[in-house]
């Protein structure tokens, strides 16, 4: 990573790139973007992080953004490198490149990303924030990310306290709309429930062998769907094993084993907002108070 | 006072969650089970499905022919084709669940009663797979068989259920003959009941040309006479008849290429927005079109025969050196033609399409070449490198749309230069494209007709390719005339040539 750059630099060194991909005589390559792709990216979750982006270039031709930040270091600072990725799709004579910038934002510049990023968003084209680990509520950061995205990413899997940030989660869905992977996972065992349709219709109790948050987010949307108290009976696991309702195995479609690349990608195919998990969301606030 | 009975609720739970494309339970019968068109295309398409987890759980394939071979070996001889012919890795469970459910009938329709094991394997089907006694009949057999199977099929439908029919193209070969078959499929089957395919239509840059003109602002208002100078449809390949001389013989291009897809990308071309994607709104616009099209006369139609030449740097033989073709055969490998669409919207602009075999390159594509700007307000010499703005929609290979338009070439002067905008599919989408099959076997489980070809359609299509090859049987051409590896006769650049324009190069 270069240190100390400025975002017209990165700018030239993406063009300078792009120039030097294809060697003269060649077809040259095609840069497509379907959306802009950001990332924040706290340094305990960089691993994670890089594994789930990769071959996630291939599936979504974008610009993908990798923020880094280091608020406690010394310096007030931009780092940056700049990637192309390219690919050859099987019976195409031309490779598509897609363009990875990863910036580390030292000091204060961890606390203005919106500066940093407005200048390199794709225009005309949506605005993706996958955000890693837990949302700092509040802090200037995220309310200033959320302003420039269109749809926000999260993973209530990540958070430690689900159920407590799913009511602060709900102060900014009228401003964002937000994509929860943890959610994303119940899909099946909310199908399979949907398929026992009306003999659920007067459920009273869900157990759930998995993790809290996919847990409370069955029984909340069990709930609110009926519009009726739901009892949560959870035993913790590392993925959802079992749901019960009234004693009721629910059985799910047999599925393949999803990968968090293949996860997030199903996430970066949806624009339109999910009212169910809105309601469930907010149905977490409105019990706080 | 009675109350009406209280309507039953809808099911909360499914709100928010996406709607699948499921299909209810159903067997499929394939008759032409040792085929070809079923190793390479269609037991591949219906894995694909499975892979996917897009066919339902109740679920069974027949598969028909005359050879002798048993469900086991037939199974085998599937689960190859699989591994050779199949777009997705091939995984074991996923073949074990299919192949559960597939069985071999084998029979021939001309003897009397030949049905009546089908029927029986069938009927075995439902108790044993719980396929509810619905059927899907695929007829993946020479044009000469097809009758048979329908009327005795027609005849033993099943009492439960639905039944639906997929016919291969071609469908019949002159408007007298799809007339004939469309009478006799009618006393039979209901036209919702029958699937007639043209697998161009399953492609997905062929279904994104609606999405194009349809759910862009910025084409549909260009999209005409004023703006569009003309049309070109290019169909080209570069492989000869692969060993299918047989039927080659009597097709010729002209039936095997220019009544379904040349027409059907046509029509979409030029059809008008249809007022929904339901089947019949947009099958009645296609063939409100199709009757637009004007009769081609003798001077707007060209056909060619390719003699001996070179593709790819290898030799290759001329049309009639290739296996069981006459010598003396004047079956067209190659024809190309000017259309009009003699309506509002089309007047005087016209279609130039052409298909042949053993063309330079592979590749089937839609150019809508647009009217020069007005006045450039540069010297002229600053123009030479411009060119019309083009839009080329790419069928097959490299599925994509490109834009030409001019661009000023950087540095002191003004020099004008043509640069490509292009828009890959596969570099934009994640999933690989489906083959046209999958999507096709699936709509016909899902009874959507959207993207298969109506009656009236066909014959209007026969109606137009008949009136092209009338003159045909008054002459006798100088075949060959053009070399395999070349863009075609001589005779087909002229036609360009007159109206002052000439084909697309590449």
């Amino acid at each position: 990573m270069v240190e100390n750059v400025t975002l017209t630099e990165v700018e030239r060194q993406l063009g300078e790139l792009r120039a030097a991909s294809s060697a003269p005589g060649e077809l040259p390559r095609l840069r497509t973007s379907v959306l802009t792709h950001m990332a924040w990216v706290p340094e305990r979750w960089v691993e994670a992080a890089t594994e789930t982006l990769a071959g996630l270039a291939e599936r979504h031709p974008s610009r993908t953004i990798l923020l880094f930040p280091r608020p406690n270091d010394d310096r007030d600072a931009l780092d940056a490198e700049v990637d192309l990725r390219c690919f050859l799709r099987g019976g195409e004579e031309r490779e598509v490149c897609s363009e990875v910038i990863s910036i580390r934002l030292c000091g204060k510049r961890a606390s203005a990303p919106a500066s940093v990023v407005q200048p390199l968003l794709v225009p005309d084209l949506p605005v993706f924030l996958r955000w890693r680990g837990q949302c700092p509520w509040g802090a200037a950061e995220l309310e200033e990310l959320v302003e420039v995205t269109d749809r926000m990413i999260v993973d209530s899997g990540e958070w430690p306290d689900a159920e407590w940030a799913y009511s602060r989660l709900a102060e900014i869905l009228d401003r964002v709309v937000v994509s929860d992977i943890a959610w994303a996972r119940t899909e099946p065992w909310r199908r399979a429930v949907a398929a026992l349709w009306p003999n659920v219709a007067g459920a009273e109790e869900i157990r759930v062998a998995g993790p809290q948050a996919e847990a409370a987010l069955l029984a909340r949307w069990l709930g609110t769907r009926l519009d009726r108290d739901v009892e949560l009976r959870h035993e913790a696991a590392g993925e959802i094993e079992l749901v019960e309702i009234d004693g009721r195995q629910v059985k799910p479609e047999r599925r393949d084993r999803t990968t968090s690349s293949d996860l997030l990608s199903d996430q970066l195919e949806i624009f339109e907002r999910d009212r169910p998990y809105e309601e469930v969301v907010r149905s977490f606030s409105s019990a706080a108070t | 006072m009675t109350q009406a009975p209280a309507a039953p609720q809808e099911n909360p739970l499914l709100v928010g969650l996406r709607k699948r494309r499921q299909a209810e339970p159903c067997a499929i019968t394939i008759f032409g089970a040792s085929g070809d068109l079923t190793q390479r295309k269609l037991i591949p398409a219906l894995y694909s499905l499975a892979f996917r987890n897009l066919l339902p759980e109740n679920f069974g394939i027949v598969g028909v022919a005359r050879t002798e071979m048993s469900d086991e070996a037939w199974r085998g001889k599937m689960q190859e084709a699989v591994k050779e012919h199949g777009r997705d890795e091939f995984r074991q469970d996923v073949w074990d669940d299919l192949a559960e459910g597939m069985r071999y009938v084998a029979t021939d329709f001309a003897d009397d009663g030949g049905e009546e094991h089908v029927v029986r394997c069938l009927n075995a089907l439902d108790e044993d797979r719980g396929t509810a006694g619905n059927r899907v009949y695929y007829l993946a057999v020479p044009p000469a068989a097809i009758e048979t199977i329908i009327v005795a099929m027609g005849k033993r439908r099943s009492a439960e259920g639905w039944t639906r029919l997929i016919v291969e193209k071609p469908f019949g070969h002159d408007l007298e003959s799809a007339q004939h078959l469309n009478t006799i499929i009618r006393e039979y089957f209901d036209e919702a009941e029958i699937f007639r395919i043209d697998h161009y239509l399953g492609k997905e840059t062929v279904q994104n040309m609606l999405v194009l003109r349809f759910a862009n602002g910025i084409f549909e208002p260009i999209w005409n006479r004023q703006f569009i100078d003309h049309v070109q449809i290019t169909v080209a390949e570069q492989l000869g008849i692969e060993g299918r001389a047989d039927f080659y013989e009597k097709a010729g291009a002209v039936r095997d290429i220019v009544q379904n897809h040349m027409l059907q990308l046509a029509a979409l071309t030029a059809m008008e927005p249809p007022i929904d994607f339901t089947a019949d709104s947009v099958r009645n616009e296609k063939v409100k079109v199709l009757k637009a099209i004007h009769t081609p006369g003798p001077k707007h139609v060209v056909r060619g025969q390719y003699g001996p030449g070179y593709i790819e740097g290898e030799e290759v033989p001329g049309y009639r050196e290739e296996e069981r073709v006459a010598p003396d055969s004047l079956t067209e490998t190659y024809v190309a033609a000017k259309l009009f669409v003699d309506n509002w919207r089309w007047a005087d602009t016209p279609f130039y399409v052409r298909t042949g075999k053993r063309l330079p390159r592979r590749e089937t594509t839609i150019a809508i070449q647009f009217k020069r700007a007005p006045h450039p307000p540069f010297e002229l010499d600053t123009e030479e490198g411009l060119r019309p703005n083009v839009l080329l929609i790419h069928v097959q290979p490299d599925e994509g749309v490109s834009l030409a338009v001019g661009a000023k070439v950087p540095g002191q002067g003004m020099t004008i230069r043509t640069v490509h905008m292009d828009f890959l599919y596969g570099g934009a989408f994640r999933t690989g494209l489906p083959e046209a099959y999958e999507r096709l076997i699936l709509d016909c489980l899902l009874g959507d007709a959207t993207l298969f070809t109506r009656a009236d359609e066909v014959e209007e299509q026969w109606a137009i390719v008949d009136a092209m090859v009338a003159p045909w049987k008054r002459d006798r051409p100088s075949f060959p005339n053009y070399a395999a590896g070349t863009w075609g006769p001589a005779a087909a650049d002229e036609l360009l040539h007159r109206d002052g324009r000439s084909w697309r190069r590449h």
